[in-house]
């Protein structure tokens, strides 16, 4: 069974006469690596902003491992799904590095002390340490990224969505992101990469899903088993 | 459509701020709105919807309301508990005159709305005050939607990494509000080292003289317009002087 699923849903922006989803029934599920790729424009953002019920469908239904998205709100979403902007500026919000990536763990109830330990343990994996009483807005924008993905990645949520996540990122980078992924998944948790890095999909996605006029189309599994 | 030359509505603005301001009973300050409202009927923006936008406010509003109407006690009392007068005639007077006033000063500021932002500039030229500053005026205007979208976005990614803003106790609500302040700061700062340099790039204030294609003209209406409002309103600031 899918840990989300789309069922008949359609979405438009206000005042836009085309949807920019239409009766869309799909299943993710709480394992492997999920691409959605597709022309710009086509929506991609759009279904993971609907994904995360920052978005509210005009039509049909999203189940949360089977309760209805519309039933929660953001905060309860955000333990389960973590959600990586396509503008990782955009969800910075703290004053050092280490204080963004301890802030998802100090609302899970962790003692300061996990939380230090565990905001360490990520800065490191991610090559952050050196930055860790930096200003996050000051960073150049790959490092922005990877902040944002170590923040998300703290709390371990089931579902990952990361929206470009390899954009401004360098190839040692990408394969570090890659390894995590990897890990990720090996401890049953799933991911839904929207991306246009072919290449970055093709080593890591387990299925392929393609985006256009509104509608999925499944083009396969990609041949990876992790 | 009646349009009138953003000028004229630059000085219906002020006028109306100015009387706001000046004015100081219910019933005129009513007045004032329902002819604001007019106005903005005339100009086809519709006030309701806009302030529907800001519909959580209503609560602080509210507050600030009794909170006046606590603090400006007199007249007869109409509540009290115990030694308190919490209703008094005159403390409902104030609270009447602040919400007419706030709601004439929103109204007021909407009649911009139905200007482009490019006109204003050429609206502050022509009144001879400095491109630079009438640009930065235009930028402002550009980049508040912008804003208020980043400050969505933090709100977002606040929730969605376990804060439940609904329901966390009021002194915690102030401390994660304090979030905003500093990527929303920050973005300002970056955005206007970034335009300034984009700016020079293309080379701003190379020439000291600009011309312009487009020159603003009065019509008939505007002098008509701007000559009413002034008149009253200086008619109104000098009773308001001559009876102190």
């Amino acid at each position: 069974m899918g840990f989300i699923k789309f069922i008949d849903v359609g979405f438009s922006y206000p005042g836009q006469n085309k949807p920019v989803l239409q009766d869309v029934n799909l299943s993710i599920p709480k394992e492997g690596v999920t691409a959605v790729i597709g022309p710009n424009g086509s929506g991609k953002t759009t279904f993971s902003k609907l994904l995360m019920g920052i978005l509210k469908p005009t039509g049909g239904l999203i189940r949360l491992d089977g309760e209805p998205l519309s039933s929660l709100n953001l905060a309860q979403t955000g333990r389960r799904v973590g959600y990586v902007f396509q503008n990782p500026g955009k969800q910075l919000f703290c004053e050092t590095v280490e204080e963004e990536i301890g802030f998802g763990l100090q609302n899970l109830g962790l003692t300061p002390e996990q939380v230090s330990r565990k905001a360490r343990e990520i800065m490191e994996y991610f090559e952050l340490t050196r930055y860790s009483q930096s200003f996050p807005l000051s960073l150049s924008t790959g490092e922005k990224r990877r902040l944002a993905i170590a923040a998300v990645l703290a709390l371990e949520p089931d579902l990952l969505v990361l929206d470009e996540p390899t954009a401004g990122l360098d190839p040692y980078r990408k394969k570090l992101l890659g390894d995590y992924l990897e890990r990720v998944i090996a401890s049953q948790r799933g991911v839904v990469i929207i991306s246009h890095d072919h290449r970055f999909i093709n080593k890591y996605a387990t299925r392929l899903i393609r985006l256009e006029g509104g509608q999925f189309a499944e083009v396969g599994p990609t041949g990876n088993h992790h | 459509m009646i349009n009138f030359d953003p000028r004229t509505k630059i000085v219906v603005i002020l006028c109306l701020s100015t009387l706001a301001v000046f004015l100081n009973t219910p019933v005129l300050l009513l007045f004032l709105f329902v002819f604001t409202l007019f106005l903005l009927m005339l100009l086809r923006v519709n006030f309701f919807s806009i302030m529907g936008k800001f519909k959580k406010l209503i609560p602080l509003l509210l507050a600030m309301l009794i909170i006046q109407s606590v603090f400006a006690p007199g007249g007869k009392v109409l509540f009290s508990l115990g030694d308190v007068n919490v209703l008094t005639s005159h403390g409902i007077s104030s609270a009447l005159c602040i919400l007419f006033r706030m709601l004439t000063f929103f109204a007021s500021a909407m009649l911009i709305m139905t200007s482009s932002p490019k006109d204003y500039i050429l609206a502050l030229v022509q009144f001879k005050i400095p491109y630079e500053i009438a640009f930065m005026v235009m930028v402002a205007f550009r980049f508040l939607p912008i804003f208020m979208e980043e400050i969505k976005d933090t709100l977002i990614a606040i929730q969605l990494r376990g804060v439940d803003l609904q329901n966390i106790p009021w002194k915690n609500k102030l401390k994660f509000y304090t979030h905003f302040f500093t990527p929303l700061l920050t973005s300002v700062l970056i955005k206007a080292r970034q335009l300034s340099i984009t700016m020079e790039a293309r080379a701003f204030r190379v020439y000291r003289r600009r011309t312009y294609l487009r020159v603003l003209k009065y019509s008939r209406a505007d002098y008509l317009v701007m000559a009413a409002f002034i008149i009253f309103t200086l008619a109104v600031l000098l009773k308001d002087f001559i009876n102190t």
